[in-house]
């Protein structure tokens, strides 16, 4: 199975676990620990996504158009769309629980610190990117990051992740994900911004939002509306089927592990 | 090497770093063995952006001036991802003239809400869908995941791009290339084209004139020995059939339908009286307090699926909608974060006539209905009481079984009021007095007639209303029976139903796909009739028609595209017995001046449905009505998309003696066009031209428009034209010496004569006619052109057409196509484009029809049925649940369609379709989630891994649809000598249609088709399972 799917499933078994989400209200600003100072970008700005998902439909748009914008592997994801079948804790009822998962540009990302080269740094806009000539592919920031948002891509074997489409914030231009949600279930704008939707709408929801793992101190910057409570205390997911099975029923493995 | 960098490459030949990360991660630990010796990766264009594209265009954001990026273009078209056909925006490479990405095209309804007015200026509408003012959320046009990947059939490998011919046995995947040229004289001419004897070219059966079969004249000429089908309308039908039914004249056309949705469509014809197109409905989404979806199922599928899924999402948001999925399987539609606004109801595959009396039955015991719509007799009384719709609710109905006929309407002729042949002669009703009177004299009718009249011969006969007749049906089954066939409890039936009294005409009941069951029909059509009941149809919040189309290729106001001098009309016999009177065929006579019975039929005569495929191919290489000699694919898949079809023709296929000619037109080798004699490859998405439409989830009127956005890829013509589905027909016209094609085909409306020598000939002919409908579209602006990417496509527009069509073209592609005004989707409380005629509680065309198998009269409105076989026994009298204790359905996927797998950016995030088991049942027969188990039919079996679920009905297993392909790129290809070297990958996975089979009540080649409307029995196999 491929490395990255697995990191997939890894992040369901720790929601398994419960802990994972509690109110963005009671996380506490994490203290910025050993961060190198934050560099380019725009200090005037603090970008944030807001992932509303009562408006996600699973449809994986973001996913591939993602992937097309960003040149990403195949098989290796700056974002994809998990998705969990559960049943509510109180009546049974069954229902589909879809999960957008991408960078959080954390406040204090775990994957700055660890780089002995410096080359993965936060932006002063806070989005979190690497310097692709930097990079080494050690990937200690792959295994620091708690999201499993990173990976090594194949091509050029460095550090690849999502940068909110810093390329594309800086023209003008909406993220590539953002403006193909069908649902539209991202929202990106400027915390500092009183007057962008994002800020607006996090002023408005702020109680209900929440980060995953907060435990781990990283302060995430992507917050979901939505989670609801009963999932948090009991979540019921199983397993998906990852195995691949071809014409005659043998096992054929994850098609784009070998790269 | 900087610095930092050679610090760290030492750091990382420590000994006890490297092997703290070999414990549990042995990949990254090669790529700094890599880094040491300096082979690291390709550098990527830019050291934070990555290899991420170039911007499209760039945005001031605080003038929102916007500066084009000079190396990429933008250009409006339509995305063949699956059959809801967006309108989008797609950014092109001026420099490779490669396809980046695609996006919505913010003017197209399908992929904005609300759409950008087509008064805008381009750039307006682009600048609106970026972050400039903060406004590109709300006004974002979006592609989906499909859309997208799509782009990779452009340069996919297994894409066919030169004309094949077959260099070995039929299927056998053996092809050489030949010229264009070869290819049309081969097929026109024949011979002895396989050294395998000889075959009739399509001159020898180019005879219009002589009867194909001189002792059954009915079913016509010898042109109908050529077969025409093709997948759907992708906006390029038009030309297809100008070739198959007006210039070469086969009566023998059909589509997928019949295997896609057709039960369902019948069902909803026959409710809203049209089974010549089978209209449809589907909610709006936008005003509905209440959804009660079944067998279909917004944002995880279906039709306009990113409309729908927007607007179920902002329902939710807004708190707007609560809605049921009434679906054996859990699916997208009912997401969590939704909360207890969305509710999964398991039911049984096939069991939906069931769920639809049992709902029946309680809106009529609790008065659930709108009784003073349902009194409403006939058009004028509807307006007159503010009602956007009418139904024959209060009509009545001879019942009589004895009364020549019964089944049809008591109408004023049957009373002496008005001559048999009035083409007025209205139905009756009876009024508040007790008066049976005509439906157009009174404003309101009884609603539960049933009584006797005296007739204008002085015989008598029983009537009843609709109404009555539906109630009687509904009442005559206990609500305790109606659960139990369907397995969805009573409370639960008593809470939908509740839920439809209760919100009543913003209530709306759709279904679709799931309805291909074997009592399909019945089921589409009791399920359908429940918006009748709450009288929603054309209601603000309740169930629409939709805004239709933009029609160019008709009879338009600039040229007559619709026909031609020397047009041929396509007569005689369906080759699957479609739409002709069993009683009116030369056998019948035979039969009954023999003193035979002439029932049961040879095979199923359904006069009431269209010509369907699913038994035109079974039908012409069985013989009955009669053999074929050529067929003509495009695009068109049967044998995957049918159930048990594979199985019961695919030897049959590989035999040129039963099919002589097939040649099939598309871009790549599917699971039926293997079996082809000649491949044309055509062109592919972006590639095309062609007009298209939406279904019924829109409710504005609108026509996207598509055309070449990028230059085809594929073999030209010895003239230069890129060969395709267009220049094939063409060709082939003109060889034949076919009217309606080549110079002077095209009549303006002036009567000046054009040429119809290449596609752009007719389409943009047709974007002429479209933009002068009603008030011509005005000129486009030099910036629209330049920020639609026309530049292209302006000197084909100005060689084509004359200086005063030339603007209003430009206008209409530079917005992608026509639109009708966002505000126009609603008129107050009515929707803007309603559904005008006489909704039908009960169909007289139903009705009075005879079934061909039976001898009897079918059921005119919706009734309680089991799954049948085409002789109308019941399916569990032949397939017992002691040896298929289990029902087979398939689901739509949520990503992959019926023929993207092919594409990698799908396959990596969903490369596999494991077995919905339900928990109780696996734990009864052992299977371990993940397991591998057997799946076995009366006509089939195959092996896949299951995921146990409490998502799925108990006794049914689910089959997602779209994988276990053998085509499609999965297979070896040999061409030229050279392999094409097939993906495993691409074979994943099963095929629901791999488990169906043959109808054992057919004396003729037929699989298990729904009696009425012939659709393909898909939903409630009878299986059963085990653990490997």
């Amino acid at each position: 199975m491929d490395l990255a799917r697995r990191m997939f499933m890894g992040q369901l078994a720790r929601f398994t676990a419960g802990a994972s989400l509690v109110p963005l209200a009671t996380v506490a600003e994490a203290a910025i620990n050993e961060q190198p100072p934050r560099r380019g970008g725009d200090p005037a700005k603090r970008y944030a996504m807001l992932i509303d998902l009562r408006r996600c439909i699973g449809c994986q748009a973001c996913t591939v158009s993602c992937h097309l914008e960003n040149d990403a592997p195949l098989g290796k994801f700056r974002t994809i769309v998990s998705q969990y079948e559960v049943d509510d804790p109180e009546t049974g009822d069954m229902s589909t629980f879809f999960l957008p998962r991408l960078c959080n540009h954390c406040d204090n990302p775990p994957c700055v610190p660890v780089c002995p080269v410096q080359a993965t740094y936060q932006q002063e806009d806070g989005i979190v990117v690497v310097d692709a000539e930097r990079c080494v592919g050690c990937a200690y920031c792959v295994q620091a990051c708690p999201y499993d948002a990173r990976f090594i891509n194949d091509k050029t074997q460095t550090a690849d992740k999502c940068t909110f489409c810093t390329h594309r914030l800086e023209a003008g231009l909406l993220p590539a994900c953002v403006e193909s949600c069908v649902g539209g279930a991202r929202i990106i704008g400027d915390l500092n911004d009183p007057e962008s939707t994002i800020s607006k709408m996090v002023a408005e929801h702020h109680g209900e939002l929440k980060v995953l793992q907060p435990e781990k101190g990283t302060s995430p910057h992507v917050f979901y509306l939505g989670m609801d409570e009963r999932f948090i205390d009991r979540p019921e997911a199983f397993a998906s089927i990852w195995d691949i099975h071809g014409k005659d029923n043998e096992e054929l493995h994850y098609e784009f592990s070998g790269h | 090497m900087d610095k930092t960098r050679r610090n760290l490459l030492k750091g990382g030949a420590i000994a006890a770093g490297a092997a703290t990360f070999a414990a549990g991660y042995s990949e990254p630990l090669t790529r700094m063995a890599k880094g040491l010796t300096g082979s690291s990766g390709e550098k990527p264009k830019h050291p934070v952006y990555g290899n991420a594209l170039d911007p499209e265009y760039r945005v001031d954001l605080e003038t929102g001036d916007v500066t084009p990026n000079p190396d990429q273009r933008v250009a409006f078209t339509v995305c063949y991802g699956c059959t809801t056909k967006c309108g989008v925006r797609v950014r092109i490479d001026n420099r490779s003239e490669t396809v980046l990405r695609s996006v919505g095209n913010p003017f197209n309804p399908l992929s904005a809400d609300e759409h950008a007015d087509e008064t805008l200026p381009v750039k307006d509408a682009l600048l609106r869908t970026t972050a400039f003012q903060d406004q590109g959320w709300a006004a974002r046009s979006t592609t989906c995941a499909r859309g997208n990947a799509m782009i990779a059939q452009i340069t996919s490998p297994h894409r066919i791009t030169q004309c094949l011919k077959r260099a070995g046995k039929r299927g056998e995947g053996k092809w050489e290339t030949i010229s264009f040229e070869q290819l049309i004289e081969e097929i026109v001419e024949g011979g002895d084209l396989f050294g395998e004897g000889h075959v009739d070219g399509l001159a020898a059966i180019n005879d219009y004139d002589t009867p194909l079969d001189p002792e059954n004249p009915e079913y016509g000429p010898k042109t109908n020995q050529l077969l025409v089908m093709e997948a759907t309308d992708y906006g390029r039908s038009a030309v297809l059939r100008r070739f198959s039914d007006k210039a070469f004249g086969t009566r023998n056309y059909g589509h997928h339908g019949s295997y896609c949705g057709l039960a369902f469509r019948m069902g909803a014809g026959a409710m809203m009286n049209d089974l010549a197109k089978n209209a449809h409905l589907k909610p709006d989404f936008e005003k509905a307090t209440f959804g009660l979806f079944i067998g279909t199922a917004p944002s995880q599928a279906g039709n306009p699926f990113k409309r729908q899924g927007r607007l179920l999402s902002k329902a939710r948001v807004d708190e707007t909608l609560e809605y049921i999925v009434v679906d054996p399987a859990l699916n997208a539609s009912v997401a969590r974060a939704a909360g207890p606004r969305a509710n999964w109801v398991p039911i049984r595959p096939g069991s939906d006539t069931a769920l639809g009396m049992a709902l029946m039955r309680l809106l009529f015991e609790t008065e659930g209905y709108a009784a003073e719509y349902l009194a409403i007799p006939n058009a004028a009384a509807a307006k007159a009481a503010g009602e956007p719709s009418h139904s024959n609710a209060v009509h009545l109905v001879i019942t009589s079984d004895d009364h020549p006929r019964a089944g049809a309407f008591l109408r004023e002729s049957d009373l002496g009021l008005k001559p048999a042949d009035a083409e007025d002669d209205a139905p009756m009703v009876m009024d508040a007095t007790g008066a049976i009177v005509p439906a157009n004299t009174v404003e309101r009718a009884e609603l539960f007639t049933d009584a006797k009249v005296t007739l204008a011969d002085g015989n008598s006969v029983d009537v009843r209303s609709s109404l009555r007749l539906l109630r009687d049906e509904a009442l005559s089954h206990p609500l305790e029976e109606m659960a139990g066939e369907c397995g969805v409890s009573v409370e639960q039936l008593q809470h939908m139903a509740g839920k439809l009294k209760e919100h009543g005409r913003t209530a709306a009941v759709d279904c679709h796909g799931g309805m291909m069951s074997g009592a399909g029909f019945y089921s589409a059509y009791a399920l359908q009739l429940l918006n009748v009941l709450v009288g929603n149809v054309n209601h603000t919040g309740g169930s629409a028609h939709g805004g239709g189309k933009f029609n160019g290729a008709g009879k338009g106001p600039r040229y007559n595209l619709a026909g031609f001098k020397g047009a041929r009309k396509p007569k005689g016999v369906f080759l699957s017995r479609s739409r002709f009177p069993y009683e009116k065929t030369s056998e019948f006579k035979r039969l009954k001046a023999e003193g035979k019975s002439p029932y049961p039929a040879r095979a199923p005569w359904r006069r009431l449905a269209p010509p369907v495929l699913t038994d035109h191919i079974t039908a012409a290489i069985d013989g009955y009505p009669y053999p074929i000699k050529a067929m003509i694919g495009v695009m068109c898949n049967p044998i995957y998309g049918q159930a048990g079809l594979k199985t019961l023709i695919a030897d049959k296929l590989r035999d040129p003696k039963v099919l002589p000619l097939y040649v099939a037109v598309d871009g790549f080798i599917n699971e039926t066009n293997t079996y082809a004699d000649y491949i044309v490859p055509d062109s592919v998405m972006y590639e095309v031209w062609g007009f298209t439409g939406a279904w019924s989830g829109n409710l504005t009127k609108m026509t996207t428009a598509c055309w070449p956005i990028v230059e085809p890829r594929q073999a030209k013509t010895a003239d230069g034209q890129p060969v395709s589905m267009e220049s094939f027909f063409i060709k082939l016209a003109k060889r034949l010496g076919l009217d309606g094609f080549g110079d002077n085909a095209i009549t303006d409306a002036e009567g000046g004569t054009h040429p119809l020598n290449r596609a752009e000939d007719f389409y943009l002919r047709a974007a002429a006619n479209i933009a002068f409908m009603g008030k011509p579209l005005p000129d486009a602006s030099e910036d629209d052109i330049r920020f639609s990417g026309l530049e292209r496509l302006l000197p084909e527009i100005e060689a084509t057409l004359p200086a005063e069509e030339r603007g209003p073209v430009a206008h209409l592609y530079s917005r992608g196509g026509r639109y009708q005004t966002f505000d126009k989707a609603r008129d107050g409380e009515a929707l803007g484009n309603p559904w005008k005629r006489t909704l039908c509680v009960w169909n007289e065309k139903v009705g009075t029809c005879i079934d061909s198998m039976t001898g009897k009269r079918l059921f005119g409105t919706a009734r309680f049925l089991r799954p049948a076989m085409a002789d109308g026994s019941a399916m569990r009298d032949h397939f017992g649940e002691a040896d298929w204790p289990m029902l087979a359905f398939s689901y739509k996927s949520n990503v992959m369609n019926s023929y993207s797998v092919g594409l990698e950016r799908l396959r990596m995030i969903k490369p596999y379709n494991p077995i919905l088991v339900n928990h109780d049942d696996a734990e009864r027969l052992g299977i371990a989630h993940g397991a591998e188990i057997l799946v076995e039919s009366p006509g089939g079996r195959l092996r896949g891994l299951a995921i146990v679920t409490k998502g799925v009905m108990p006794g049914a297993i689910g089959i997602e649809h779209s994988f276990g392909h053998t085509e499609l790129g999965a297979r070896d290809h040999v061409i030229d000598g050279e392999t094409v070297p097939g993906n495993p990958w691409i074979a994943a996975g099963v095929n629901i249609n791999d488990l169906g089979f043959a109808d054992p009540t057919r004396k003729t080649l037929g699989t298990w088709l729904e009696p009425v409307s012939g659709a393909s029995v898909r939903q409630g196999l009878p299986v059963r399972i085990s653990a490997v």
